[in-house]
């Protein structure tokens, strides 16, 4: 088999791949998690090196170690050891010498697929210096150097070039926009108060949204990446559901029922607020159209209802329900139509999150040892898996826009922090060290 | 161990005020008729609530404005990378409101230390209340009828296991069995409010049944203002 060839069968498992969500999204009942799929093969990508050009000591391989993570973490490629194949990372420079042609068939011949190199530096700059980043790309099916990204910024944005150079790799190969530049909101205490904090989808980068004092709850991202929307307690007595815009810091009131204002998730077009409030008695679902303010109630029911998420499509809801004693999940169309329960494993099932992919839904399962872990179950209810395991409070679960991660908080090495796993429940990465607490993580949209 | 009713009284008004101010101060970020309607009608924010809904802008699905992917080039142009300093906005502590805050929990612990209220406890998952919280709010029920003037809040806390969400959920169910037991013993239902901590606001931190029991808990304070 010849390199374009397997090149080809590659693409062409990327495309089926594709091809096959494309269905699912229509409402086709087949389901699969797609990182698990036996012909799901990840295209082997090998990182040379970022060469250091007279930067600060530590710039070529701090961009080198981002890449590398972002690579791996996309899924879409297989991060390939160079050296353990036999290859010589040496300065490839921009391609074109000649020594660097016998290392692309070297390469190749190993079955690397795409190589990645680049170099960095500082330019004087009138105020401060700025950083300068190349990356190139050869692919071994065209045998040659397909492109590259140039890129020039402060210091401080050293991790966010190798981030978007990542993002630019799964476009080329994939046509998604990737993951690596996106972010997760998440609530930290601060003394006895929670505040809303933002960071860098690998943890780094942390800032500090909020800081009233007392709490702030269960943040969730507006589809555009502008505002997040939460649980606010105003006065200590009361919660409204608020909205921050991340960009100025400036602040809304959404709903300020009395009672109990928890769980807002804005719908996939913007368009409407699916929310919790018990403002007439007992917490029941509702949904506010943003931009007519008409509030529609959607359940009435003597149990406590809660945790609404919507499908990719805004057609669904998913949430949680205790009407048969212990809360369970329950489908809905979004006008509150046609309930069904959803979960009949187990006596505890909640916080339910709808993957944007629209197959599988993540939520917190309670085990027969009476641990909070997290599950995923497909929408017809056909397919179950329990993602982890071991001790410590497991909640909160919010999908990566890829579909192929989730980010969860845990109790597992003491205090609560948040973690990074793969659908399949694989490779678990912990992402925050700092802190007493740090809980409801919720990752962004793709931009 | 009693206090002099009129003590109480004026930390009620003297609490009144402090939520009054920092109630206005706090909503300076904040758009629209809620404020003005809650100013007007004099009354602190549990009545405000009523109206609802508040105005915010549009959020239904724009362009987000941040650059987006551009594709590889065979001979790049330089793209410039800003940092997140340049679209997220950091928070900043109002001190004033902050330290209102303290004084006014202060405030609360202090007078509900000297009513000497007793807390009810509850089971794994339960919001039952057992006999012995039935004791405890027998005499907070004594207390609310020798000091009429006083309003009581009531807290519901869970422990650390299970949902954030669940547990809010769980923590009024707790929290409104006690109003409605005190109700029940004849106290008057707009003296009692109700609040949902969940578990966000645990007495203690360890993962032990010790820790847990303390905070199946439905809290009763004092309330400093209204």
């Amino acid at each position: 088999m010849n390199r374009r060839t397997l090149i080809g069968i590659v693409l062409g498992a990327v495309c089926a791949t594709a091809g096959a969500i494309g269905i699912l999204e229509s409402g086709a009942a087949d389901v699969f998690l797609e990182a698990t799929r036996p012909d799901f093969q990840k295209i082997p990508l090998g990182v040379v090196s970022i060469e250091n050009i007279g930067g600060p000591e530590w710039l070529g391989g701090r961009l080198e170690e981002v890449l590398k993570k972002d690579v791996k973490r996309s899924l879409v490629f297989e991060l390939m050891d160079l050296p353990s194949l036999g290859i010589k990372v040496r300065d490839v420079g921009n391609g074109l010498e000649n020594g660097t042609k016998a290392m692309f068939r070297q390469a190749a011949d190993n079955g690397v697929s795409v190589l990645v190199w680049g170099k960095a530096g500082l330019k004087r700059g009138e105020k401060e210096d700025d950083v300068n980043m190349e990356g190139f790309v050869y692919d071994s099916g065209n045998d040659e150097v397909v492109g590259g990204k140039r890129y020039a910024g402060s210091p401080s944005v050293v991790r966010l070039m190798a981030h978007r150079f990542a993002d630019e790799l799964v476009f080329r190969y994939t046509g998604e926009p990737g993951i690596a530049r996106t972010k997760i909101a998440y609530v930290s205490a601060q003394g006895a108060a929670r505040e809303l904090f933002v960071m860098d989808y690998d943890g780094y980068d942390s800032r500090q949204l909020t800081a009233d004092g007392f709490l702030n709850l269960m943040p969730r991202w507006s589809p555009d990446r502008r505002f997040l929307v939460f649980t606010a307690y105003r006065n200590r007595n009361t919660q409204d559901i608020d909205m921050i815009e991340l960009a100025t810091g400036k602040r809304w009131t959404l709903v300020s029922y009395g009672g109990l204002n928890i769980t807002p998730a804005l719908s996939p077009d913007g368009n409407f607020l699916a929310f919790a409030s018990s403002h007439e008695g007992n917490s029941e679902l509702y949904r506010l159209d943003t931009r007519t303010k008409a509030v529609q109630r959607l359940t009435t029911n003597p149990a406590g209802e809660l945790s609404p998420t919507w499908s990719p499509t805004g057609r669904e809801l998913a949430f949680v329900s205790d009407r048969g004693g212990g809360p369970q999940l329950f489908l809905m169309s979004a006008d509150g139509s046609n309930v069904r329960r959803l979960t009949f494993e187990g006596d505890y099932n909640a916080a339910p999150a709808w993957s944007p992919r629209g197959n599988w839904i993540a939520y917190v399962c309670r085990t027969p040892r009476k641990e909070y872990k997290l599950c995923v179950i497909s929408p017809d209810g056909q397919k179950r898996m329990q993602l982890t395991t071991g001790g410590g409070v497991d909640d909160s679960p919010s999908w990566s826009p890829d579909g192929r991660h989730l980010v969860f908080s845990s109790t597992a090495d003491g205090k609560s922090h948040i973690y990074m796993i793969d659908a399949d429940g694989k490779d678990l990465e912990r992402l925050t060290f700092e802190g007493t607490h740090n809980s409801a993580p919720n990752w962004s949209p793709a931009s | 161990m009693g206090t002099p009713s009129f003590r109480i009284a004026m930390a009620l008004v003297v609490g009144f005020a402090l939520v009054s101010v920092s109630g206005c101060g706090k909503k300076t970020v904040q758009s629209g008729g809620d404020t003005q309607s809650q100013a007007a009608k004099g009354k602190s924010s549990d009545d405000a609530s009523m109206s609802g809904v508040g105005s915010f802008p549009d959020t239904s699905m724009q362009s987000s404005g941040s650059p987006g992917l551009r594709g590889l080039d065979k001979n790049p142009s330089e793209e410039r990378v800003a940092g997140a300093g340049g679209s997220t906005m950091l928070a900043k502590a109002d001190p004033g409101s902050l330290g209102r805050q303290v004084e006014e929990m202060r405030a609360e612990q202090v007078a509900s230390a000297a009513a000497g209220l007793r807390d009810v406890f509850f089971g794994y998952d339960s919001w039952t209340i057992s006999e012995e919280g039935r004791q405890a709010l027998g005499r907070d029920a004594e207390w609310l009828k020798t000091n009429p003037s006083a309003a009581v809040k009531v807290e519901g806390h869970c422990d650390e296991r299970g949902t954030s969400a669940y547990n809010l959920v769980l923590g009024e169910k707790r929290a409104k069995a006690v109003r409605n037991y005190l109700v029940e013993l004849g106290v008057s239902a707009n003296r009692l409010s109700v609040v949902s901590y969940g578990k966000e606001r645990p007495f203690c931190a360890e993962h032990a049944e010790a820790c847990y029991q303390q905070n199946r808990r439905g809290h009763l304070v004092v309330r400093s203002g209204k």
